[in-house]
């Protein structure tokens, strides 16, 4: 008696525990703490405008880069680069790693090899970068899989004298050089709310699938979608947001839950990850809901031509992950040669022109890019 | 001490020393040496103090939590929830101190205290209601990720004081800070799983729990003991990796449990129970460890990196299963 | 068997207070929603609309308030019999906790009401849950005295096995969630989520033999992608799909043949070999496939979107797939032969049959079982990632284990992993739909994990009495 009594005990502490937070809320708007910076409202071409309001707004932003210890001076001479990407053996950043190649090659002078872990884990990417310190490279550049966790061993890096560049995910400004910005979290927010608005109206329901609460990334678009979204578009309703890891399977199956749980009231699905956008496509194929049901995800191409060509997705948006890292490896060289200093306006990233800096240390990219059925077949990453 | 009564005199050093190398710690410590000396050849990077040292940082948390598993094993059971609960103490330390406003030692202390509960709940199962340790752990994986997941709600605590990052980022008499809580701890509780009353009886109960109970043993508050003991390890363990990462997200130490278990196993440790010692899961987890650098360094990437680590797993236990079985024969 | 046979406790008062709570707090569970919208039923989202889009929500009206008056009369009823004796203290003690949480929670509701900012849902949602805990605790209360009846023996002794539980808790599940949420009832749901899992069911059937005869598979999840990609690359290199079916089937009997070698022969116990292998073939997996998602696959090669006679696939190839292995499982030499291995090994050898050539079928067989689970897998969408699907061999073992099965080896069927399996997904999908907050999600999945296997426990433990 005495032993169910305990058992009863600990059971009822933990159905405590369980249920007394359940259900405060039903909605994530992907608040971290960080303020938000929603873009004016409006649809369309105005982005490149809305670029030259930022570009006045950073002319104040010092650097707030870090600095590289002194090293060897490498200007003009081979350098040895290795890339860390979150994980490898996913598409998107199997993308980052051709254009880096293609930089690479066309430079002439950089060698850059790809190397991080095989899941998406803070503590093996910050070992890989480690040994890579030891190994002695000329430069490092990578996409944190955490901003916070990832910064001492790049402070590591900085102070070994190697030059730190990051892309698609920024970790602490002082903790590396520059960052290759993809394209702004507000700028990426505003394309997806409103190609919703734009398919569904402005009084539609959508349901988001993200990767998971804690990325980083994602709650950053997230909480700037919600920012946006109440100020321009305040009929939108926010229905439910849902994780579904970096798993094909999962995104499909709560693309699918959130078709059947609020039927006829859904309009559209947020899909924020390169994996949960095809698949959402997938289940609302699969369902026979494209009439009712936009998708409006972050994807490549590759992954979306099946359900652009059938007329079954409208858009899909993202930057050229091709281009991202081949811009990393540019600024990277420029850094290496001194041409690229702190102070400086913007950098010249071969093919692709000049990039802008932005928010003191952060190359940007472009405004993201929406890819369509009349241009979706051009591409190929 | 069985050597003693069974040999009339005493054994000569290199009757020790063969009796030593072909223990199964001893094959694998020299399989290890093997790896270290052909990776040393590949790069002159590899074989320095820093490095080593570095190396020794990395491995804390997997070694500290190890140790418990190590106990766990040899009487039979496996703790798979170790690896969620390094993720629910560093959730609970970051949320009391950042929402709650605990001081940050207060912070840390139910921090700990809460991943020992959570290792306590999982020993009361198994002993009290007689779940098998698996299943127990299995669902408690789940339960204790779900609960750092449920507290946190997503959010990372961050912006610790800079005390705070001495334990997992700061050096003592030149050697990592946390190195010398793994160093400590392989030593105590190396000596009392070989040498104390305790320890004897986890070999007893992993040989044969029913005789084990027959024969007087407290079989229940030993086993209690470990499953609490794995929760306070992995709490400790937590700590240090916030410590060591400056932050804390509610999906820390994912997949944790096949490391620290791959470390245990091919340390020599029987999965069936009953065998097994701290050297040799200290020395599994060096060499994994050493591994994972090495061949970095040598310019392997990590996708080969992981086929070699699962190989060296199965060739090195297939070996010892050779010498020991020719040994026994 | 039956020597404890106590006389059922006497029906005093206390019982009557008892059923006259558990009826008001269950009528108001499944009552409610209808008061409150009438008009357009009891969804939970339709509630939820209407109060966000009108605020006109008037609560008072409904008798809301006689809830937290129950959840107080449930928790001095429940605390007055863990005083006295003659009705089961474990049950009383939960009774009066989830009175108490029943009270705390309405009290929260009707502040955060008078505040203006609650939405119904939102903080009724899982208040409905707790309201039908204590309902079915009083229930409980009254049909269970301490000790153990003659009646209950013979209940306990028809519908007591684990896959009856499972099938009641599957039941139950879809009963109480459609009627907190039709939507979850509608065809569509239930066939997604019955199809969309299939793939981990017919893995766990190969899961489920392993474990009967001691041993474990965790590389499931590295082949599963593995087999996907090779499958996939074959269709678009022109093989014709019946042979990209078979491919995986092959290679996956080839591997469990290595593994099996390794196991049997070779004398590793298999969570080492599996655990060097999940690593091994993941590795593979990410070398040669270098991130590249498999596309452009003809049309015919979808088998999981096919549907005979109006049934998906999958559904057709799990079921059938559970109905030979339980048959063959229970009447075939081997299938017998695998749990005498796992119940005795030793047995198992004096009785002639060889131990090696048994592990090696078994793990060929469990090939067999990831080849056609990843065909399932990779023919369900248009696209196929070149990422093994995270933690599978987690949702594969649990489901396995949850099923019945004996880590220990010996006992365990194929009906009760399959069971399993479609009971975590269920649960899975019907925590959204009951608007379980989304950061909790996981926590009450490993909560009722937890109570499955309890559940499991007390019978066995009831049983040996």
């Amino acid at each position: 008696m005495k032993r169910t009594f305990a058992i009863t005990l600990i059971l009822a502490l933990l159905l405590a525990l369980v249920a007394v937070p359940v259900g405060a809320q039903d909605r994530w708007d992907g608040a971290d703490d960080l303020a938000v910076n929603p873009l004016a409202c409006g649809m369309g071409d105005e982005m490149m405008d809305e670029g030259d309001d930022m570009e006045e707004d950073m002319e104040m932003m010092e650097y707030d880069g870090g600095m590289v210890a002194m090293g060897d001076d490498m200007a003009g001479m081979d350098i040895t680069l290795v890339d860390v990407p979150k994980l490898v053996g996913i598409g998107y950043f199997a993308a980052t790693t051709l254009g880096q190649q293609q930089a690479a090659e066309e430079l002439g002078n950089v060698s850059v090899t790809t190397d991080a872990p095989t899941e998406a884990n803070i503590d093996d990417q910050i070992q890989v970068i480690d040994s890579y310190i030891t190994a002695g490279v000329d430069g490092i550049l990578f996409a944190a899989n955490d901003p916070v966790a990832i910064a001492p061993v790049l402070r590591k890096a900085l102070e070994a004298g190697i030059h730190v560049v990051g892309y698609d995910a920024n970790s602490e400004p002082d903790a590396r050089e520059w960052f290759v910005n993809q394209a702004e979290f507000n700028g990426i927010a505003k394309a997806l709310v409103d190609s919703l608005a734009d398919q569904m109206g402005a009084e539609a329901s959508f349901g988001i699938v993200t990767s998971t609460f804690t990325t980083p990334n994602q709650a950053r678009w997230i909480a700037e979608m919600w920012a946006y979204a109440s100020e321009c578009y305040p009929g939108l309703t926010w229905l439910e947001t849902l994780e579904a890891q970096e798993d094909a399977v999962l995104s499909f199956q709560q693309a699918q839950t959130l078709i059947n749980k609020y039927g006829e009231d859904l309009d559209g699905i947020f899909a924020m990850t390169s994996v949960a956008t095809p698949n959402g496509a997938d289940a609302v194929q699969q369902a026979g809901v494209c009439e009712d049901v936009a998708v409006v995800g972050l994807a490549t191409p590759n992954g979306m031509k099946p359900y652009v060509n059938s007329g079954c997705v409208r858009d899909v948006i993202l930057w050229n992950p091709v281009d991202l890292g081949y811009a990393a490896v540019y600024v990277m060289r420029a850094v290496v040669d001194g041409e690229f200093q702190p102070g400086d306006a913007s950098v010249s990233a071969g093919r692709l022109g000049d990039l802008v800096v932005v928010n003191g240390s952060e190359v940007l990219l472009g405004p993201p890019f929406t890819f369509t059925a009349d241009n979706i077949n051009d591409f190929d990453f | 001490m069985k050597s003693k009564t069974s040999t009339p005199r005493n054994p000569t050093v290199a009757e020790k020393l063969r009796h030593l190398l072909i223990s199964q710690e001893g094959v694998l410590f020299v399989i290890m040496l093997v790896s270290v000396l052909f990776l040393a050849t590949r790069t002159d990077k590899f074989l320095t103090v820093d490095n080593l040292l570095q190396q020794g940082r990395f491995m804390t948390e997997v070694g500290l939590i190890a140790i418990p598993m190590t106990y766990i094993i040899i009487t039979g059971g496996i703790d798979l929830s170790v690896g969620s609960i390094l993720g629910l103490t560093a959730i609970v330390l970051g949320w009391t101190w950042q929402e709650l406003g605990f001081p940050l030692e207060l912070a840390i202390i139910t921090g700990i205290l809460s991943g020992t509960v959570a290792g306590f709940v999982n020993g009361l199962f198994i002993v009290r209601v007689g779940v098998p340790p698996l299943i127990m752990t299995l669902a408690t994986l789940a339960l204790y990720r779900g609960l750092a997941e449920g507290i946190s709600e997503a959010r990372s605590a961050r912006g610790y004081p800079e005390w705070f990052f001495q334990l997992g980022q700061g050096e003592f008499l030149g050697i990592p800070t946390q190195l010398w809580l793994l160093i400590i701890a392989v030593v105590i509780f190396g000596i009392i799983l070989a040498r104390t009353r305790l320890g004897r009886a986890l070999y007893a109960i992993g040989n044969n729990e029913t005789g084990a109970r027959f024969s007087g043993l407290t079989v229940n508050r030993y086993l209690l003991f470990i499953y609490t003991f794995s929760g306070f390890m992995s709490a400790v363990a937590g700590y240090i990796f916030v410590s060591r990462v400056s932050t804390t997200r509610s999906d820390m130490g994912t997949g944790m449990e096949l490391d620290v278990i791959a470390a245990v196993v091919l340390g020599g440790t029987s999965i069936f129970g009953g065998t097994g010692s701290i050297p040799g899961t200290i020395v599994g987890v060096v060499l994994i460890q050493l591994l994972k650098n090495g061949l970095t360094l040598s310019g392997v990437t990590s996708d080969a990196t992981i086929v070699v680590i699962g190989s060296v797993l199965i060739f090195a236990i297939l070996v010892n299963n050779f010498i020991q079985s020719r040994r026994g024969g | 068997m039956s020597k404890t046979k106590t006389s059922l406790v006497k029906r005093g008062p206390a019982h009557f207070i008892g059923i006259a709570l558990a009826l008001v707090i269950i009528g108001a569970y499944f009552l409610l929603p209808f008061v409150i919208q009438p008009e357009r039923g009891p969804s939970t989202v339709a509630v939820v609309t209407e109060s966000k889009k009108t605020n006109e929500l008037n609560i008072f009206k409904t008798g809301v308030e006689l809830i937290p008056l129950a959840g107080l009369g449930v928790l001095l009823l429940g605390a007055w019999n863990v005083i006295v004796p003659g009705a089961s203290r474990a049950i009383s003690f939960l009774m009066s906790v989830t009175g108490l949480l029943v009270v705390v929670y309405y009290i929260n509701f009707f502040r955060d009401y008078a505040a203006g900012e609650a939405t119904f849902i939102s903080n009724m949602g899982s208040a409905f849950w707790i309201m039908l805990v204590a309902g079915i605790l009083c229930i409980l209360q009254i049909l269970i005295p301490r000790g153990i009846s003659e009646r209950r023996y013979r209940i306990t002794k028809l519908f007591g096995n684990q896959e009856s539980i499972i099938l009641f808790g599957l039941l139950f599940l879809i009963f109480v969630v459609g009627i907190a949420n039709p939507r979850f009832l509608q065809e569509r749901n239930i066939s997604d989520i019955l199809q969309g899992n299939a793939y981990i069911a017919v893995a766990a059937l190969g899961m489920t033999m392993v474990i009967v005869t001691g041993n474990i598979d965790i590389s499931v999840g590295s082949l599963v992608g593995l087999l996907a990609v090779i499958s996939g690359r074959l269709v678009v290199a022109g093989l014709p799909a019946p042979l990209a079916w078979l491919a995986p089937l092959i290679v996956g009997a080839g591997f469990g043949a290595l593994i099996g070698f390794l196991v049997a022969y070779l004398r590793i116990p298999s969570i080492v070999v599996t655990l060097g292998m999940l690593s091994i073939i993941k590795g593979i997996l990410i070398i040669w496939a270098q991130g590249e998602r498999v596309r452009d696959m003809p049309a015919d090669y979808f088998l999981s979107q096919m549907r005979p006679l109006g049934i998906p696939m999958p559904i057709i190839i799990m079921v059938a797939l559970t109905i030979v292995v339980v048959l063959w499982m229970r009447y075939s030499a081997t299938g017998r032969a695998f749990y005498a291995l796992g119940g005795n090994a030793e047995a198992a050898r004096l009785s002639g049959l060889s131990q090696k050539r048994l592990l090696m079928t078994v793990f060929i067989l469990n090939g067999v079982f990831i080849g056609i689970a990843s065909v399932m897998y990779s023919t369900q969408f248009n696209i196929i990632q070149a990422t093994p699907p995270p933690a599978l061999e987690l949702s594969v073992i649990t489901a396995s284990v949850v099923g019945g099965v004996s880590i220990l080896g010996g006992t365990g069927t194929a009906i009760g992993s399959t069971m399993a399996t479609l009971l975590l997904n269920f649960i899975r999908s019907a925590m959204i739909f009951i608007n379980v907050s989304p950061f909790w999600l996981k926590a009450v999945q490993g909560l009722l994990i937890l109570a499955t296997v309890l559940a499991d426990l007390i019978r066995r433990r009831r049983q040996r009495l």
